[in-house]
């Protein structure tokens, strides 16, 4: 370091003009992949909120029996389709905290409704950390304590209102999400799985792989879809719960899925593996699965991700198709897909709308699952302009 | 029986004279009057028999009405166009509002001990076609049809068989008929007034021309080609469905006429210029012109009856739709929806299978202790209050309060809602270890779970084992529902995989001393709860097994001793011993019974009754009321 008469300092090595450039450029194309693809997702404000919102939901899935006040099945008989309660602070301008009036109800025999009446008399406030049904905690910690209830067990709060049968429909969304998120997100991941894995082998090795890979989904296509669900709706054991018919049949349906990805992976890798980047790895003595997983299926991945992102609505909505066969999810299942064939009826739809509820989870999920595949898309391709 | 319908028959008799002497003036009716004008039709008086039945509306508390107007109504599939064979209800001999036998198409009927019976036709009575219906439409059904071995390869129907017998048929003129067994059966004129009868008769003039043995072969040759069936034999079942409706050509005595060939959206029926009965101002029957049947699919009866687009409807909507269907009233829909009462014994019951497979819970449900408990510990209150509105009656199976044999204390046993008796009588039962969260081992080590299978096609049912899965969780056994198709079920319950089937109770639970109490006997596998005994009395012991249980065995006598009966008072005590043994041996779970129908009733039809009973057989759904007697205000609808 040198002071110029002047007073400023200067820096004594010599001066390269290219380094500072230089600098940058080398610690970008050093960065790790996922720190690329981390700056330019952050980029797409839609993808990141969706994807927080996603994790947020996904977080609290082990713990919905605590933030629901009861449980998936718990009846109120005195309670039968009871419309949704308003959380209030203000009393007679007064503020006592989050309370709801209580309501008491009656049938009206002349148009066969049930009518509630609220007590604006005696508010109730919301008792949080309270004891109830017991439930478990990730399914293996039994639990009793929720974080808010009504102080009167017989005057119980209905956020988004009670069914026909005084079920809770807040509760019953957050443990039927445990079902809707999980369940049927498997036989999508286990048919893109398989289905990436056979398409790769089959379009990177070509010849006798290619061939016999070929066959198979040849086969598989081939298997009329009716008379096999037939057959394992005979050979299910008819004491299976429903969630663990479902699962099973989920898992199968993934394992049947696959040919189609795995056709258009296969066509994307015949061509890729021609490219000269390819080559150069396999000079350098890169193993073929290093080839397939560092070089092909970044490349490919933006397709994947979108029509998986794509598969998942009809997943969740599919939930109850099979249910004919008693394959599909049934009560006394608690899913979204269940909760809204309960609600597809005028009666529901014209007197008690707030049965259709279950509608609104699904729109936000599905559409957080496609703004996230879309931010993920853009973003996976982070040399792309 | 023979002292019962004498006077039927004298007063069918003694109407003769009276309406050919002092009967009304038939008035001709404005939709035929252009062809009558045209010459294609002759006037009224020469349509009607010379006997018309005169309905005396003023004595039956109705209006008299107007001729006119179009009736709306819906079914949901393309085969139930023969519901308007059910709902005009013309039959040889029909049931009356008290479910006494009246002549009806007949003019009069004798019968001698139940061996012998004379049915006296009407003279002058004609088809929809204007051809005489005489007693040689029967001597063609019964020489031509039911016992021509390319139409029939059966022979006659059963119901003419006793103890293997056919009767003699003969035709003595024009308007008799006689039916001769040397056993008595008893239940020979109501099997005629059912809700689906079997024809008895033929249009044989328009028939004829299918027959082999009337027609021209080369223009036979012609149908049949034409058609594109094997041989005149299929030709000729093909039109002659007189139950079916389906054929609009094939003439009919009933009071509408299918206007519409072949398969549509929207069906027209219109009215009969020949139909036998008039009021007594002399308006021919039916008052209502044209019945008008759209078929919609199933979910959207409720959501168009609601919007008004019915003048009647009951079929396709349910208990569950009557707040939808008050909300279209109140929101100026023109139209009135009536709570009309339930004809089958039971809405909702849960019939263990004493025929499964499986050894050990076959021992367990045929333990009458078990099926005790598993009844004792069904809270049907709280079913009745969550899904009926507490307007439904909770109780075992049996049959209803308009029967004569209904006893509350039928329906009152081991229905009460009684957990500690019901945990009693399962420990009896040699069921008494527990798990951990209180479900009972069965005898080989598994635990108790009961698998009930559905239908799954009716919400009530799943909502309500849904509050049965929790009241038998308090008893210590599991629940399971499991809900199929219609005919998964009914294969799986018929061939002893199934546990457990939910059903309605019996369709007819209305019966009367002359109501044959078969289907309280193991004689069908339709009862799911005895399907293999059921097979073995329906196929001659072919297949299923013998019923082995001492009250099954006992069932069947008590049958035998009520075909065999000589008096209602004999009769009457065989149903009621069955009855009781039903009752004691709780062989279906009866839940709740009795849920209203609702009827949706245009405003401007009048003279269908506010209370009623919605019933198959007897009952024939509308036909019991005779729809030709309802009417539109100033005919027009």
């Amino acid at each position: 370091m040198t002071q110029l008469p002047d007073g400023r300092y200067v820096d004594d090595a010599p001066f390269d003009p290219q380094a500072s450039l230089l600098e940058v450029e080398r610690k970008d194309l050093d960065a790790p992949n996922w720190l690329l693809v981390w700056r330019k997702f952050r980029t797409h404000k839609l993808g990141l909120i969706s994807g927080a919102f996603l994790l947020v939901c996904y977080l609290l899935l082990p713990v919905a029996g605590f933030i629901a006040p009861y449980g998936p099945n718990q009846r109120h008989s005195e309670h039968l389709y009871s419309p949704p309660q308003s959380v209030n602070f203000f009393h007679q301008g007064e503020f006592i905290g989050p309370y709801v009036y209580p309501l008491t109800s009656h049938a009206d025999l002349e148009n066969f409704q049930w009518v509630f009446t609220p007590d604006l008399e005696n508010p109730q406030k919301l008792k949080f950390f309270c004891e109830g049904r017991e439930y478990n905690i990730a399914g293996l910690i039994p639990s009793t304590t929720h974080l808010f209830c009504t102080p009167d067990k017989n005057s119980p709060v209905f956020l988004w209102g009670s069914d026909r049968l005084g079920r809770d429909i807040f509760s019953r969304i957050l443990y039927g999400a445990q079902l809707s998120l999980t369940v049927g997100l498997i036989g999508i991941s286990v048919s893109f799985v398989l289905g990436i894995f056979f398409g790769s082998l089959a379009g990177y090795f070509g010849g006798k792989t290619d061939w016999l890979i070929n066959r198979v989904i040849e086969i598989l296509r081939s298997l009329p879809e009716l008379p096999l669900w037939l057959a394992l709706s005979a050979a299910v054991p008819s004491n299976w719960s429903p969630v663990a018919v479902f699962f099973i049949i989920s898992i199968i349906l993934g394992i049947l899925d696959w040919p189609g990805l795995a056709r258009s992976v296969r066509a994307k890798f015949l061509s890729l593996r021609e490219e000269e980047y390819v080559r150069a790895a396999e000079m350098m003595g890169a193993s073929s699965g290093r080839v397939i997983r560092k070089h092909l299926l970044p490349n490919f991945m933006s397709h994947l991700i979108a029509s998986a992102t794509l598969s998942i609505p009809a997943m969740i909505l599919g939930e109850t198709a099979l249910s004919f066969l008693g394959l599909g999810l049934r009560a006394p299942a608690v899913s979204w897909g269940v909760m809204l064939n309960d609600a597809q009826n005028l009666a529901n739809i014209e007197i008690y709308p707030w049965t259709a509820i279950p509608m609104l989870p699904i729109v936000v999920v599905v559409l957080a699952f496609n703004f996230l595949g879309d931010g993920l898309r853009d973003s996976l391709d982070p040399y792309q302009q | 029986m023979l002292d019962m319908l004498k006077p039927l028959l004298a007063a069918a008799l003694c109407l003769a004279p009276l309406s050919a002497l002092a009967g009304p003036e038939a008035q001709e009716s404005k939709f035929w009057s252009s062809e009558v004008k045209a010459g294609y039709l002759p006037p009224v008086a020469e349509r009607l028999p010379e006997v018309p039945l005169v309905v005396n509306l003023a004595a039956k508390g109705r209006e008299f009405g107007i001729q006119g107007g179009t009736l709306n109504t819906m079914v949901t599939r393309s085969k139930d166009i023969r519901q308007m064979v059910v709902y005009g209800y013309a039959r040889l001999a029909g049931y009356d509002q008290n479910y006494r036998l009246q002549p009806d198409i007949l003019l009069g009927f004798e019968n001698e001990g139940n061996r012998r019976y004379t049915l006296k036709l009407r003279p002058g009575h004609r088809w929809s076609s204007g051809d005489p219906f005489t007693s040689d439409d029967f001597r063609y059904w019964w020489e031509d049809v039911a016992n021509h071995p390319e139409l029939s390869p059966a022979g006659p129907p059963d119901f003419l068989r006793v103890m293997g017998q056919l009767p003699q048929v003969s035709f003595p003129d024009e308007t008799t008929v006689i039916f001769e067994w040397d056993e008595p059966n008893p239940g020979f004129l109501y099997v005629l007034a059912q809700a689906r009868p079997p024809f008895i008769y033929r249009p044989a003039k328009y028939l004829k021309r299918f027959h082999a043995d009337y027609a021209e072969p080369e223009s036979l040759e012609e149908a049949i080609e034409a058609s594109r069936v094997k041989s005149w034999a299929a030709l000729h079942n093909k039109y002659d469905n007189m139950y079916k409706f389906d054929n609009h050509e094939l003439p009919t005595l009933q009071p509408w006429i299918n206007a519409s060939a072949g398969k549509k959206i929207r069906h027209q029926f219109v009215r009969n210029p020949y139909y036998h009965r008039i009021d007594s101002h002399g308006v021919q029957l039916p008052y209502i012109d044209t019945v008008e049947m759209e078929i919609v699919s199933p979910g959207l009866v409720a959501a168009k009856s609601n919007a008004g687009e019915a003048d009647l409807q009951a079929r396709g909507i349910g208990f569950r739709d009557i707040p939808i269907l008050r909300k279209g009233e109140k929101d100026g829909s023109k139209y009135k929806t009536f709570l009309w009462g339930n004809g089958t014994a039971s809405q909702i019951a849960i019939y263990p299978n004493l025929n499964i497979n499986d050894p050990v819970w076959q021992k367990i449900l045929r333990d009458v202790r078990v099926r005790r408990a598993l009844s004792l510990a069904i809270n049907r209150r709280a079913i009745n209050r969550a899904l009926y509105f507490n307007l439904a009656k909770p109780g075992a199976m049996t049959v209803l309060e308009e029967s004569e044999f209904f006893d509350p204390e039928l329906r009152a046993a081991w229905a009460d809602f009684d957990p500690s008796e019901a945990n009693r009588l399962l420990d009896e039962a040699g069921l008494s270890k527990r798990d951990g969260y209180g479900i009972r081992y069965l005898p080989d080590g598994r635990l108790m779970e009961l698998i009930v299978e559905t239908a799954g096609e009716r919400q009530e049912v799943e909502n309500a084992l849904q509050i049965i899965t929790d009241d038998w969780r308090d008893v210590g056994i599991k629940l399971v529902m499991r809900p199929l198709d219609r005919d998964i079920l009914r294969n799986r319950v018929f061939s002893g995989s199934a546990m457990a089937s939910v059903w309605f109770g019996w369709d007819n639970g209305l019966p009367q001393a002359y109501t044959s109490p078969g289907y309280l006997a193991p004689t069908d596998q339709v009862f799911l709860s005895w399907p293999k005994w059921g097979q073995h009395f329906q196929t001659g012991g072919e297949a299923g097994e013998a019923p082995d249980m001492p009250a099954a065995q006992r069932l069947l006598e008590l049958l035998h001793n009520w075909d065999m009966a000589g008096t209602d008072e004999q009769r009457a005590a065989a149903w009621r011993e069955m009855l009781q043994i039903h009752a004691d041996q709780v062989f279906a779970i009866g839940v709740v019974a009795g849920a209203p129908q609702p009827v949706v009733v245009s405003n401007r039809l009048h003279n269908v009754p506010k209370q009623a009973v919605w019933a198959w057989d007897p009952g024939a759904h509308f036909g019991l009321y005779r729809p030709d007697e309802f009417f539109f205000e100033d005919g027009k609808g």
